[in-house]
C-alpha cells in the first residue's frame, strides 16, 4: 500500500516540483494571446461597442454568445464532481478535481461577459444590490439581475467545492516544501494535520456543498436561458429553453472535460492514473448528451413547424436553408452525428475517438449559442427591420482570448496545485480496509487501481 | 396618438423633424450601411404586388409606448420603466447599455449609441437646450416629445386650466403636411384623437404579440 | 503541552495501539489520531461524528431565504416602480432571486461551519508530525510532567515505527 501511495505522491507532485521550458514558451504564448483579447476590450471600451459588427436590430451576437458558452461548459465540472461523490462511484476520483477546476475557470471567463458587452461597462456594480445615494435598487423582475445572483452563488459554491477538498493536498505540499513555497502552502493549508474530527466536518462539507451545487448549477443555466425565453422574440419565446440549455450545457461540459483530461494525461505522464475506462465512461456520457440534445432540438424545431406562426418560420427557414444553413448543419453534425457515430462503438470510443468527438461537440456547442440569438434578432416581428451581423476583428480577437485564457488558467492551476486530488486516491485504493486482508486482485477489480 | 395610413404620403418629415427636434445625430453613410441608423421615428416602406398593379404603402413606426413593455421588465437598472402617465421612460443616466430592451422591444425601435455622436459643423449649433445629449453606451428612443410634454403641462398648471386640445404637439405630428399624426387625450371624448379613434378603422400593430401598444393606426379607406 | 506520539505505517498497527491506549485508560478525548487519510473502517475513526454541519446549513439557507425576502419586498417597495405592466412586488421573479440567496446562504454557511468546527485556520502548534505526509498514521497523547505511564508507552510502542515526545 504505501508503495502505491509513495508513486502516487511523487508522480502528482512533479508538475508541482518540475518545471520544463515547455511550460514557460506555452504560458508566454498564452499570455500573449490573453492580451490580445484585453487590448481589444480596452479599444472597445475607449471608443465605443461601435468597433463591434452589432447594429439595430442585432444587439447581441458574439458577446453573448461566449457568456452563454463559457457558463455551459463550467456546469461539468461541479456537477460530474458533485453528482458522481452523491452515487459514490468510486471512477471518479482521478476526475473530480480536474473537473471542479474547468468550472471555476470557464465561470469566471463567463462572468466577465455581463461587464465587457455593456455600452457604459465602468458602470456594471448597478447590477449590484447595494445602498445608493440615489435609493434606488435593481429590478430584481430582470433576466440580468437574475444571472447576477445566479452566477455569484454558482461562483462562490463552485469555487469553495474545489478548494475545500484542496486542504488536504496543500497540507501534503507544505510539509515536502521548502522556504517560501513552505510558506505559501502552509497559508492555504489554514494549518491542517488531518485529525479524524477534521477529515469527518470536511467529509460532512463536502457532502452538504454536492447535494447544493446541483441544484444551483441546474438553476444556473435555467437563468441564463431565461435571458433568451423571457423576450417576445420569434425563436426565443419558447418554454423548453430551461432544460434544453442546462442540457446543452452539460453536454458542452462534459466534452471540455474530455479534452482537459486527455491533456492532463498526455502532458503530465498521467496514464497510470487516468485510465481509458474513465474515458469510456465519460464517453458513454457524452453519447447520452448528445442524444438527448437532439432530442431537445428535434422536439423544438418539430413544434415549431407544426405550429406554423409567420415569424416563428421565418426564423426557422433562416437556419434551415437559408443564410445560417451551412452554420446550422455543421452544428448539427458536430454536435449530434459525429458523437453519435464515434461514441456508439467500443472500438471506437477510445480516448482518442472521445476527444475527437469533443472537439466536435465544443464547435457545435458554440455555433449553437450562436445560432439562437443571431438569426432570431434578425428577423423579428417588422421585416423593414431585418437585420444580418457580421463578426468584425475586435470580437474575433475577444474569442480567441478567452480560449486562452482558459487554457493558460488551466496551466498555471496544475503547475501548482495538484490537478488529481491526492487523498482521495488514496483511499480509492484502499477503500475497505476491513480487518481481513484483501488481495490486490480484489482491490483491481472492484476499483481499477492499476490500468 | 393616432396615425392615418390613409393620408400619409410618406414624405419623412416627421424624421427629420424628430432628430431636429430630439438631437438625434446622424449616423453617417457607413455605420448607416452597418444597421446602425438612429430614427426614433421611421417610415416603413412596403411594396405590394406585382407591375403593373404594384402598391406603396408607408407606416411610419415609432415607440408604441406599450402598457405592457417587455422592453420594462428586463432593463436591470429601471432604465426604462412605466411613469404615472402612462409613458414608458427612458432614463439615461441609468442606462449601463445591456441593450435587452432593444432586443425584447417587437418593434425595433430602440436604440443604441454605438459611438459618441457627432455633428458636422455648423450642426453642433442647433442643437434643442431642452433635450440632453446622450453619451456612447445608451440606449434611446421616441419619448412623445416629453420635454413638449412637460412645458405644456407646466404652462397650464402655471394659468391653472387644462391642457387643450391640440395644444400639445410632438415633433412629428406639428410638422407632418398631411396631419397624419394627431396626439393627444384620449379620455377626452371631445379631442380629436378620441374621434378618430371612434372612427372604425382604426387597429394596433402587432397586437398579438400582448405589448398593449397605446397608437392606433388607421387603415387605410380601400382596405376597411 | 507535552505530547507521546508514536508513528505506524498500516492502519491496523494504528487501531491496535488506540485499543492499547483505551485498555491503559487514556479518555478517548485525550487521544489524536492523525493521518493523511481518512480510515473509515477503523474504530479509532469513529468518533466526533456530528450533524452540527448539516444543521448549521440548514439555519444558513434559512437565514439566505429571510434576506432574500425582505431584499427584494423591501426594495421593490421602497421605489415602486411599474416596469412591463407587472405588479410592484413580483413574486414569480422574486423566487429566482430568493431560491440563489437560500442556496448561498446554506453553502456560506457550511464552509464557515466547517472551519470553525475543525479549528481551521490554526495558527497555534498543534500535535503533528511531517512523517503523516508520507502515509504515517499518528497516534498520541499528552502526557504529564512526570512522563507517560509503562501501560501508555507500551501500547505505543507496540508496532511502531517511531516513538516521539515533544512539546506543542
Amino acid at each position: 500500500m504505501s508503495e502505491y501511495a509513495d508513486t502516487l505522491v511523487a508522480d502528482l507532485l512533479r508538475p508541482l516540483v518540475k518545471t520544463s521550458w515547455r511550460f514557460w514558451t506555452l504560458v508566454v504564448l498564452l499570455l500573449g494571446v490573453v492580451s490580445l483579447g484585453v487590448g481589444s476590450f480596452a479599444y472597445q471600451v475607449n471608443t465605443g461597442i461601435g468597433v463591434w459588427g452589432l447594429n439595430s436590430p442585432v444587439f447581441w451576437a458574439f458577446d453573448i454568445t461566449n457568456f452563454v458558452f463559457w457558463i455551459g461548459i463550467s456546469h461539468a465540472g461541479t456537477l460530474i464532481s458533485a453528482i458522481l461523490r452523491l452515487v459514490n462511484a468510486e471512477w471518479r476520483r482521478p476526475v473530480t478535481r480536474c473537473a471542479e477546476v474547468i468550472t471555476v475557470f470557464a465561470l469566471m471567463i463567463g462572468a466577465m461577459f455581463p461587464i465587457v458587452h455593456l455600452g457604459r461597462p465602468w458602470l456594471f456594480f448597478w447590477l449590484m444590490p447595494y445602498p445608493t445615494e440615489r435609493q434606488i435598487w435593481p429590478n430584481f423582475r430582470s433576466p440580468l439581475v437574475w444571472d447576477f445572483f445566479a452566477i455569484t452563488t454558482y461562483l462562490t459554491g463552485s469555487s469553495l467545492f474545489l478548494y475545500l477538498p484542496t486542504i488536504p493536498d496543500f497540507a501534503l505540499v507544505r510539509d515536502k516544501a521548502t522556504g517560501f513555497r513552505r510558506r505559501l502552502y502552509s497559508i492555504l493549508a489554514l494549518g491542517w494535520s488531518g485529525t479524524t474530527k477534521q477529515w469527518h466536518r470536511l467529509e460532512s462539507a463536502m457532502q452538504i456543498m454536492a447535494i447544493a451545487i446541483v441544484p444551483v448549477a441546474v438553476s444556473v443555466h435555467t437563468i441564463v436561458s431565461f435571458d433568451f425565453s423571457m423576450a417576445p422574440v420569434p425563436g426565443w419565446h419558447s418554454t423548453i429553453f430551461g432544460p434544453y440549455f442546462v442540457a446543452g450545457a452539460i453536454f458542452s461540459g462534459i466534452a471540455a472535460l474530455i479534452i482537459a483530461m486527455a491533456s492532463i494525461r498526455k502532458f503530465l505522464h498521467l496514464e497510470k492514473y487516468l485510465h481509458p475506462v474513465h474515458f469510456e465512461n465519460l464517453g458513454k456520457l457524452l453519447l447520452l448528451m448528445s442524444l438527448l440534445w437532439g432530442y431537445f432540438v428535434f422536439a423544438e424545431r418539430l413544434t415549431t413547424w407544426y405550429g406554423n406562426a409567420g415569424s416563428e418560420m421565418t426564423v426557422f427557414w433562416q437556419t434551415q436553408r437559408l443564410s445560417f444553413a451551412p452554420l446550422y448543419w455543421t452544428m448539427v453534425v458536430a454536435n449530434f452525428i459525429v458523437p453519435v457515430t464515434i461514441l456508439s462503438f467500443k472500438r471506437t470510443r477510445t480516448i482518442a475517438g472521445c476527444v475527437v468527438a469533443s472537439f466536435g461537440v465544443v464547435l457545435g456547442m458554440w455555433l449553437e449559442r450562436f445560432l439562437i440569438i443571431v438569426p432570431a434578432l434578425g428577423h423579428k416581428y417588422l421585416a423593414y427591420s431585418w437585420g444580418s451581423y457580421r463578426p468584425r476583428t475586435p470580437e474575433i480577437l475577444l474569442l480567441v482570448a478567452t480560449f486562452g485564457a482558459m487554457v493558460l488558467l488551466y496551466v498555471l492551476f496544475s503547475k501548482v496545485v495538484p490537478i488529481i486530488s491526492i487523498w482521495e486516491m488514496k483511499i480509492g485504493e484502499h477503500p475497505k480496509l476491513a480487518h481481513e486482508q484483501r488481495t490486490r486482485d480484489e482491490a483491481q477489480a472492484m476499483w481499477r487501481t492499476q490500468p | 396618438m393616432v396615425v392615418d395610413l390613409d393620408t400619409c404620403t410618406g414624405c419623412e418629415a416627421c424624421v427629420v423633424a424628430c432628430h431636429a427636434e430630439n438631437n438625434i445625430p446622424t449616423a453617417g453613410p457607413d455605420e448607416a450601411a452597418r444597421g446602425r441608423a438612429m430614427h426614433w421615428l421611421r417610415v416603413e416602406r412596403y411594396w405590394e404586388g406585382e407591375f403593373p398593379d404594384a402598391r406603396l404603402k408607408f407606416r411610419p413606426v415609432l415607440c408604441q409606448q406599450c402598457d405592457a413593455a417587455p422592453c420594462e421588465s428586463v432593463c436591470p437598472t429601471y432604465a426604462s420603466h412605466h411613469t404615472d402617465e402612462g409613458l414608458n421612460a427612458q432614463v439615461y443616466n441609468r442606462c449601463i447599455g445591456t441593450r435587452y430592451c432593444a432586443n425584447a422591444c417587437p418593434y425595433n425601435v430602440r436604440f443604441f449609441n454605438f459611438f459618441n455622436p457627432q455633428w458636422d459643423k455648423p450642426l453642433h449649433l442647433q442643437f434643442n437646450p431642452d433635450v440632453s445629449i446622450r453619451e456612447v453606451g445608451v440606449m434611446e428612443k421616441c419619448t412623445f416629445c416629453v420635454q413638449r410634454i412637460k412645458a405644456v403641462e407646466q404652462t397650464a398648471d402655471a394659468e391653472q386650466r387644462e391642457m387643450k386640445d391640440g395644444e400639445l404637439k410632438p415633433a412629428c405630428a406639428q410638422s407632418c403636411p398631411a396631419t397624419a399624426i394627431v396626439f393627444g387625450d384620449l379620455n377626452d371624448p371631445e379631442s380629436r384623437v378620441a374621434r378618430l379613434f371612434e372612427s372604425g378603422r382604426g387597429e394596433k400593430l402587432l397586437e398579438d404579440v400582448g405589448a398593449q401598444p397605446k397608437i392606433v393606426y388607421l387603415k387605410r379607406q380601400a382596405e376597411v | 503541552m507535552t505530547a507521546m506520539y508514536a508513528l505506524f505505517d498500516r492502519p491496523e498497527a494504528a487501531q491496535r495501539a488506540y485499543t492499547g491506549l483505551k485498555r491503559a485508560g487514556v479518555a478517548t478525548r485525550d487521544i489524536t489520531v492523525i493521518s493523511g487519510e481518512p480510515f473509515e473502517a477503523f474504530e479509532f475513526s469513529h468518533r466526533d461524528h456530528s450533524m452540527i454541519l448539516f444543521r448549521l446549513a440548514l439555519l444558513g439557507g434559512i437565514v439566505g431565504f429571510a434576506s432574500a425576502v425582505l431584499l427584494v419586498r423591501g426594495t421593490e417597495l421602497a421605489w415602486p416602480l411599474v416596469t412591463g405592466g407587472m405588479p410592484i412586488v413580483a413574486w414569480w421573479p422574486n423566487l429566482v432571486i430568493i431560491f440563489e440567496m437560500t442556496m448561498l446562504g446554506a453553502i456560506v454557511t457550511t464552509v464557515i461551519s466547517l472551519l470553525a468546527t475543525s479549528g481551521l485556520p490554526s495558527f497555534r502548534r498543534s500535535m503533528y508530525d511531517p512523517a503523516v505526509s508520507d502515509g504515517k498514521i499518528l497516534v498520541g497523547v499528552p502526557v504529564a510532567a512526570g512522563g507517560a505511564s509503562d501501560a501508555i508507552k507500551e501500547a505505543l510502542s507496540t508496532g511502531a515505527i517511531a516513538v516521539k515526545t515533544a512539546d506543542f
